[in-house]
C-alpha cells in the first residue's frame, strides 16, 4: 500500500498552478493534483455540489463528510469565495491571474455573465482556459437541460446497453461516465495546450480556451456501433451482459454455483486448438458428458480452419462452455481459466478489489484520511504506474474552505485580519 | 461570450498549429485499447507510426469486412477508424535488417506504446532495459489487462473481461436482472484515454527532466478508478454495492429515469427524462397533461417522488408510451426539462444539429475504402487544431516514407529490404 509521502519524488506535473471552478471538472482536477499540480478548488460559500448528494460517513449528512466529494477531489486545496460579491470576484480574478490552467465546468456563459468569464481575462497571456459543458460552448443545444443520463442517452451508450428484452430499458452504468470521459478527454487536450505553449514552434508562448463538450466525448466512446452504421448501414441491438450487435450472438455471462456471475469473453471459445484441448480435459473432470461433446472433431475444424461454415457448432460450442461453468463455481472458473490464458473474469463489486493481492502488490490503493472517519481508509490510485515521476496522494480531500487563509493570505497577500470580515459578510 | 473567444473546430482550424506536432510515436498497440490511446496523439499532431507485419498483424484488420467476400488487409472501417491519421509501416522482427528498421525507429522515437500481454514485448526482443539501450529518453508505455507488476500479471482481458473484474459490469443493470455492463468495450475507449493522459505526463516531465520512463498502465485499474465512490462507503458505512437501473441514489433525484416511446421500424425507443427541481417537475407534467399528477400528494417533493418512484415512473410511461422520443425530447428541453433521447448511431449522424453544427463527423479518405466520416475528438482548441487528414494506413503504407524520411535509409537500400522480405 501506498501511503501519502511514501516516494517523494516530484509527480510529472510539478508546479504546475490551477483553479477548478463548477461541478463537472472535479475528475480532471483531480488527475492534475494528483500528478503534483497545485490544484485550487474554487467553491461557493455553501459547498460544492457534491459536498451535498452524498453517501455520507456514517450517513449523517455534513458538507464536509461526502464521500462523492472524498473519491474526487483528492491532492487538492479548496477555497470558497462568492462570486455574486465584488469581494468575491475581485478574488477570483487574482487565482486566475496566479494560475496557468483553468478547468471551468460551471456552464456556458455563466461566468461570463458576472464578469469573471474568459473573455476577463484577455491580458492575461499564456494560460489555458478549459471549459467543460454538456453540449459544449457553441451549437443549437449549448443551453440545454442536461444531467450524467441525459448525456449518456443522447451519446448512444445507452442503445447498445441493457438485456435482450427489449421491454427493459436502455441501461445507464452507474458512475457518472459521461463526466468522466470528458474529464479525461479534458486531461489530454490540457496538456497538449500546455505542450504547444512551452514548445519553440508556432503557437509558442500563447494560452487558449479549450471547449470540451461532454455530448461529444460520450459520442465517441462507443466503439462498434459507428462502423455498423456507416460502413453497413446497420443499427445495434443490446443484449444481456454482452457486446451490442446487429445479430444476435451467444450469452456470454453465466450464474455459477457460488450466486456469482463470470464472464466469458467472447462466448467462451478458446481462440488456440491447445486451449481448447487443455480446458476439455478440465471440464472432463467433473463432466464428461460435456467434454465428449466437444470431442466432435468437426468442432476444430470449425472452429480454427473455417470459422464460417457452421455457426451451429459455434454457438453449441459456446453453450456447452456456458453449461460447463454454470456447474462449477466463480473463483474456479476464474483463476483456472485465467491459468489457461482465457480472458475470464468474475463479474466483481467494485469493493470487492480491495481484498485483491494483486492491486497491493502494484501500490494501487493510496493510504489517507477521510474526513468524518476516524481511521485511514484506501483512495483509489492513478491508472497508471509512472516509474520516474511518481502520480499519487499529495493531500486528504480538502475540507470546505480549509486553504482560504493558506492561500488568500500566503498567495494572493490579501490582508489576514479581513478574512474573518469577508467570511461574516459572505464573500468568503 | 464574444465571436472571437468562441473557439471553433472549424472552418479557419487549417491555419492553427497541431499541438502535438513534432511527437513521434512507435506505436506496436493493436485491437482497441492501444490504439484509443495513440489515436488521440494522432488526432492531435503527433507522428503515430503503426509498426506491424503479417506475423503480428493489427487483427482489428480482419474484423467487419466492407466487403465480406473479399477480405483484405485493409478492408475494415472499423480499424480505420480506431487507427486514421497515423503512419503504417512494416517490419519482419524475425530479419535481422527489419529488427534494425524498429530499433532505428525506436532511437527517433519519443513515446513506445504497446498493449501486448505482460511480458509478451520483452520476449519480442524490446524489454525496458532494451529500450532504454536504443534510446535513454524514451518514454515507454504498456497497456496489459492486470498490468506489468503484480502476482497475476499474466492474466489476459479484453475490455469487457475488464469491465467484469474492475467492479464496472456490477455497476450497470436493474436490481431485479443480471448485471447489464457495458454493450461495448468501454474500458477498451478509457484505458486508451488514460493512456493517452500517461503518455503526455510523461512527456511534461521529460521536457523538464531530460527523463524518459516505464509507464505501467493496468487496464482493470483504469476501470476501477471510476468506482472511487462504492469502495470509499465499504470502508467506511459496511455497505456492498446494489445495483439500481436508471435511477440515482446519490444524489436521489426522481423522476431520473428512461421512458418507452413509440417504436419505430429499426428499433424500440425512448427518452431518458431528469427532472430535479420543481419547476422541471411542473413543466414535466404540462407536457405529458398530467395535472392530476402534478398535484397528486405521493409526488409533492422531491423526497415524496423517490420514496414512490416505482407509481411515478409507471404513470409518465403511461403518457410517454405513444409519443415520438425525439419530438418530447425537443418539447420537455424547450420547458427546461433534462431529456435526451436513447440515440441510435443514425440519429447522431443523420439528425443530431448539435453534433452537426459543431463539425463533429469529418470526413476524410482512405486509399482502399474511399471517402468515409470518422468519429471526431470532444475538443475545440481556440487557437489550435485537431485534424482528420486520413484514414488508417494500408498495411506498410508508409514504409518508403518512413524510412527515407525519418531513419536515412536510401531508396536503394529500402528495396533491398523489401526485397529480402525484412519490411
Amino acid at each position: 500500500m501506498t501511503t501519502p509521502g511514501a516516494d517523494p519524488r516530484p509527480g510529472p506535473l510539478e508546479g504546475l498552478r490551477v483553479v477548478e471552478i463548477g461541478d463537472r471538472g472535479e475528475v480532471a482536477g483531480k488527475l492534475l493534483a494528483d500528478a503534483g499540480a497545485d490544484v485550487i478548488r474554487v467553491e461557493p460559500p455553501s459547498g460544492a455540489r457534491s459536498r451535498h448528494i452524498g453517501p455520507f460517513v456514517a450517513d449523517r449528512p455534513d458538507p464536509n463528510h461526502s464521500l462523492s466529494f472524498h473519491a474526487r477531489n483528492t491532492s487538492k486545496r479548496s477555497v470558497t469565495l462568492d462570486l455574486g460579491t465584488d469581494t468575491g470576484r475581485d478574488l477570483w480574478r487574482r487565482l486566475v491571474g496566479w494560475s496557468e490552467v483553468v478547468i471551468d465546468s460551471s456552464g456556458p456563459g455563466v461566468l461570463d455573465a458576472l464578469g469573471a468569464g474568459y473573455t476577463t481575462f484577455a491580458d492575461h497571456v499564456g494560460f489555458v482556459w478549459c471549459s467543460i459543458t454538456p453540449f459544449g460552448l457553441t451549437g443549437p443545444w449549448r443551453d440545454w437541460a442536461a444531467a450524467d443520463l441525459v448525456n449518456l442517452a443522447l451519446g448512444g451508450a445507452m442503445m447498445s446497453t441493457g438485456y435482450e428484452d427489449h421491454d427493459l430499458p436502455p441501461i445507464r452504468p452507474d458512475g457518472e461516465h459521461t463526466i468522466a470521459i470528458a474529464n479525461e478527454y479534458a486531461v489530454s487536450g490540457i496538456l497538449s495546450a500546455l505542450w504547444l505553449r512551452d514548445g519553440d514552434g508556432e503557437g509558442a508562448g500563447g494560452g487558449q480556451l479549450l471547449d470540451v463538450s461532454i455530448h461529444e466525448a460520450a459520442s465517441t466512446t462507443t466503439e462498434g456501433s459507428f462502423p455498423n452504421w456507416e460502413y453497413f448501414g446497420r443499427i445495434v441491438q443490446r443484449q444481456t451482459g454482452r457486446h451490442a450487435s446487429p445479430d444476435g450472438t451467444p450469452p456470454w455471462q453465466f450464474l455459477c454455483t457460488d450466486g456469482e456471475y463470470i464472464l466469458l469473453m467472447g462466448g467462451g471459445v478458446p481462440r488456440e486448438k491447445r486451449i481448447l484441448d487443455a480446458l476439455i480435459e478440465w471440464i472432463a473432470e467433473t463432466r464428461p458428458d460435456l467434454a465428449q461433446r466437444l470431442r466432435d472433431p468437426a468442432v476444430e475444424e470449425v472452429l480454427y480452419r473455417d470459422p464460417r461454415s457452421r455457426p451451429d457448432l459455434r454457438r453449441m460450442v459456446s453453450e456447452t462452455i456456458g453449461e460447463f461453468v454454470q456447474s462449477r463455481p466463480s473463483q474456479e472458473i476464474y483463476r483456472r481459466g485465467q491459468s489457461l490464458h482465457l480472458p475470464w473474469g468474475h463479474v466483481r463489486r467494485p469493493e470487492e478489489n480491495l481484498d485483491d493481492p494483486h492491486w497491493a502488490d502494484r501500490g494501487f490503493f493510496w493510504e489517507g484520511e477521510a474526513p468524518g472517519h476516524p481511521t485511514p481508509v484506501r483512495y483509489m490510485g492513478a491508472p497508471y504506474r509512472m516509474t520516474a515521476s511518481p502520480v499519487r496522494l499529495r493531500r486528504r480531500p480538502p475540507l470546505l474552505g480549509e486553504h482560504n487563509h493558506e492561500v488568500y493570505v500566503g498567495l494572493l497577500g490579501v490582508e489576514a485580519g479581513s478574512l474573518a470580515g469577508l467570511t461574516k459578510a459572505g464573500a468568503i | 461570450m464574444t465571436d472571437a473567444a468562441t473557439p471553433t473546430a472549424q472552418p479557419q482550424a487549417g491555419l492553427r498549429p497541431l499541438p502535438l506536432q513534432g511527437i513521434r510515436v512507435c506505436d506496436f498497440s493493436w485491437i482497441v485499447a492501444g490504439p484509443q490511446a495513440t489515436r488521440i496523439l494522432a488526432d492531435l499532431g503527433a507522428e503515430v507510426v503503426k509498426v506491424e507485419n503479417e506475423s503480428y498483424l493489427d487483427s482489428m484488420r480482419i474484423g467487419l469486412q466492407s466487403n465480406s467476400e473479399r477480405p483484405t488487409y485493409n478492408g475494415s472501417g472499423f480499424h480505420s477508424n480506431l487507427s486514421r491519421n497515423k503512419l503504417g509501416v512494416t517490419a519482419n522482427l524475425h530479419h535481422p535488417k527489419g529488427r534494425e528498421v524498429v530499433e532505428r525507429l525506436i532511437a527517433q522515437s519519443d513515446v513506445v506504446v504497446e498493449n501486448y500481454s505482460a511480458g509478451a514485448f520483452g520476449r519480442m526482443g524490446f524489454s525496458w532495459e532494451r529500450l532504454q539501450q536504443l534510446n535513454p529518453r524514451i518514454i515507454y508505455v504498456s497497456l496489459s489487462g492486470y498490468g506489468h507488476l503484480g502476482r497475476d500479471n499474466s492474466y489476459v482481458t479484453w475490455g469487457p473481461t475488464a469491465q467484469a473484474v474492475s467492479g464496472c459490469t456490477q455497476m450497470s443493470g436493474m436490481p431485479d436482472q443480471p448485471p447489464a455492463g457495458w454493450g461495448f468495450s468501454y474500458l477498451d475507449h478509457t484505458a486508451g484515454f488514460y493512456g493517452a493522459i500517461a503518455i503526455l505526463m510523461g512527456l511534461h516531465h521529460r521536457r523538464r527532466t531530460g527523463e524518459g520512463q516505464h509507464i505501467d498502465i493496468s487496464q482493470i485499474e483504469t476501470g476501477m478508478v471510476l468506482c472511487g465512490i462504492p469502495v470509499l462507503d465499504r470502508q467506511i458505512n459496511g455497505r456492498d454495492y446494489v445495483r439500481i437501473g436508471n435511477h440515482s441514489r446519490y444524489p436521489a433525484i426522481a423522476p431520473h429515469h428512461t421512458y418507452r416511446c413509440r417504436d419505430d421500424e429499426l428499433s424500440d425507443r425512448w427518452v431518458a427524462i431528469v427532472a430535479e427541481t420543481d419547476a422541471q417537475w411542473r413543466g414535466l407534467c404540462e407536457e405529458l397533461g398530467m395535472a392530476a399528477l402534478a398535484s397528486d400528494a405521493r409526488f409533492a417533493t422531491n423526497e415524496d417522488r423517490v420514496r414512490n418512484q416505482g407509481a411515478l415512473d409507471a404513470a409518465i410511461t403511461e403518457r410517454t408510451r405513444d409519443r415520438d422520443a425525439a419530438e418530447l425530447m425537443y418539447a420537455l428541453q424547450a420547458r427546461g426539462v433534462a431529456a435526451g433521447l436513447c440515440q441510435r448511431t443514425d440519429d447522431k449522424m443523420e439528425r443530431d444539429p448539435q453534433l452537426r453544427e459543431r463539425g463533429f463527423y469529418r470526413t476524410a479518405p482512405h486509399a482502399e475504402l474511399g471517402e468515409h466520416r470518422f468519429e471526431g475528438i470532444p475538443i475545440a482548441f481556440e487557437r489550435a487544431r485537431w485534424r482528420m487528414d486520413r484514414g488508417a494506413p494500408l498495411l506498410g503504407e508508409d514504409t518508403f516514407d518512413v524510412l527515407t524520411r525519418v531513419l536515412d535509409y536510401s531508396v536503394e537500400e529500402v528495396v533491398e529490404l523489401q526485397t529480402e522480405a525484412a519490411v
